[in-house]
């Protein structure tokens, strides 16, 4: 038997696990299968939630716009730091020092800064993904083969060439992997903002069925987030192999 | 040495420099003291909360030590109990990527649906999110030790536990550590938000009492408390990592 094979029997197990031990214990709290997939087919024919699109809209949005701010900040900060000894040793450890508080210690603050609007979220999602994609613009600037940019200067390359030519690509394997963490990050605060307090966003219409008790519902939201989560990283990844092609 | 003395001058002058700005622009009423308290206002805040929050945080802290020590314990264990039986790791390991990289938060109204308001959520959602983390770096640690020494063990004759016990173990303590330094963090992120979506005690539940009733200068005092207290726990981390790497020499 293959592995696949093994997988697809697990995988079959566990929902059939799951559906018994909801029948015998409380249907309403552990959801068996057989009541999560018709609230997922009546959330995608828009009749539980008719304004699914808005929100699922939405929430793209704020994560698409957290992420942005995320990698220009990370990248501006990062490299900022990374090009300067002064800077980078000043403020890198008290970046470091930060990076190791809880994040969500941050979200009260900003919920009372920026509202229980989309601005909150997006400010959450960016100070998340900010983080990894700086702290890999560092990690990246250390990799760079000096020799090579003492050889490109003295081969007479301008200050933008030696960027562009020696660091960026000495460089991208790292940085792609903080982007990407970056990006899971964005999506996190984004949906933690959502779920610990919102009025509208993919967070909000979960809070708002495990409020009423729909729990069927809930499932189904949940499972419609996660393929917006799963397409963002399916996006992610291709954009990735696109570049590591291009540096190979 | 010089050089580290000024880089720590250069520090010291820089928060300095920017709690004096931040002072000077809310006096200056360029902000607005509701959201922006000055640095001075939240040192009277902090006063004022100071008896309740440093109870919420030993609460909250209590509730982190209980999670931690379950995620360790499971997290390791299952780490190197998958990462070491090939048949294990080929089948379950789509499903752990797939569980740590999906935001837990997600299941948290399920969570507390089963387990209720208080305690039991906290911890059990603590527990999950750092579990993972640890998890997938010790089983990943235990896939990446040399094979050569796997098979010059077993074909000097080690039984299964001599293999586990002078090959593979000693080969991953360093990414064992690594991975529960990061575990703290991500076990004490949990309880926080638990404590936040439905706490009844603890520092979640007073920040997010504190940011619902408009109390900013208490609300900025509040996390800088959290703060220096996950910092100051990390540091102790780093510090007894190093501690341990002298002593295993």
């Amino acid at each position: 038997m293959t592995i696949v094979a093994i997988r697809a029997v697990i995988l079959v197990a566990i929902l059939a696990l799951w559906e018994i031990a909801a029948r015998v214990g409380n249907p309403l709290i552990y959801v068996p299968p057989s009541a999560a997939l018709p609230a997922l087919g009546e959330l995608i024919r828009l009749r539980s939630y008719p304004d699914l699109l808005e929100h699922l809209v939405l929430t793209a949005e704020e994560i698409l716009v957290a992420y942005g701010l995320a990698v220009a900040g990370g990248l501006g900060v990062g490299f900022a730091l990374g090009l300067n000894r002064v800077l980078g040793r000043t403020y890198g450890p008290i970046l470091a020092a930060l990076y190791a508080v809880p994040s969500v210690v941050w979200y009260p603050s900003l919920m009372l800064f920026f509202g229980l609007d989309a601005a909150s979220k997006i400010a959450f999602g960016f100070l998340l993904g900010f983080f990894p994609v700086t702290l890999a613009v560092l990690a990246g600037i250390r990799q760079v083969n000096p020799h090579l940019v003492t050889v490109a200067r003295s081969f007479g390359a301008s200050s933008l060439t030696v960027f562009a030519k020696v660091m960026v690509p000495g460089m991208l394997f790292t940085l792609m992997g903080g982007l990407r963490t970056g990006l899971a990050l964005a999506v996190i605060g984004v949906i933690v903002g959502e779920i610990l307090g919102s009025k509208s966003g993919m967070g909000s219409l979960i809070n708002h069925a495990y409020g009423l008790f729909r729990t069927a519902d809930y499932v189904a939201l949940v499972i419609v987030t996660l393929v917006l989560i799963v397409a963002t990283d399916a996006l992610a990844s291709l954009v990735e192999h696109r570049a590591r092609r291009w540096t190979a | 040495m010089s050089a580290t003395v000024r880089v720590r001058a250069l520090q010291g002058v820089s928060v300095l420099a920017l709690l004096a700005l931040w002072e000077a622009v809310v006096r200056a009423g360029w902000v607005d003291p509701l959201f922006v308290p000055a640095p001075s206002a939240v040192i009277r805040g902090f006063g004022s909360i100071a008896p309740t929050a440093l109870n919420a945080l030993g609460d909250t802290l209590l509730k982190t030590a209980i999670a931690y020590v379950l995620a360790a314990a499971l997290g390791v264990t299952a780490g190197i109990v998958i990462g070491s039986v090939r048949a294990l790791h080929d089948t379950l390991h789509p499903f752990v990527v797939a569980v740590y990289g999906m935001p837990k938060i997600l299941v948290l109204p399920w969570i507390v649906l089963m387990l209720g308001f208080g305690t039991a959520p906290a911890i059990a959602y603590g527990t999950i999110h750092g579990l993972f983390p640890i998890l997938v770096l010790v089983m990943g640690a235990v896939r990446d030790v040399d094979r050569h020494l796997l098979t010059v063990a077993h074909s000097y004759g080690a039984r299964p536990w001599q293999v586990y016990l002078k090959v593979i173990l000693p080969a991953i303590v360093p990414s064992v550590l690594a991975s529960l330094r990061l575990g703290i963090v991500f076990c004490l992120l949990g309880v926080l938000i638990v404590e936040m979506f439905a706490g009844v005690r603890g520092m979640g539940s007073v920040m997010g009492g504190l940011a619902n009733g408009f109390r900013a200068p208490e609300l900025f005092a509040a996390t800088g408390l959290v703060s220096a207290a996950s910092i100051a726990i990390v540091l102790g981390l780093d510090h007894l990592n190093e501690k341990l790497s002298h002593w295993r020499g």
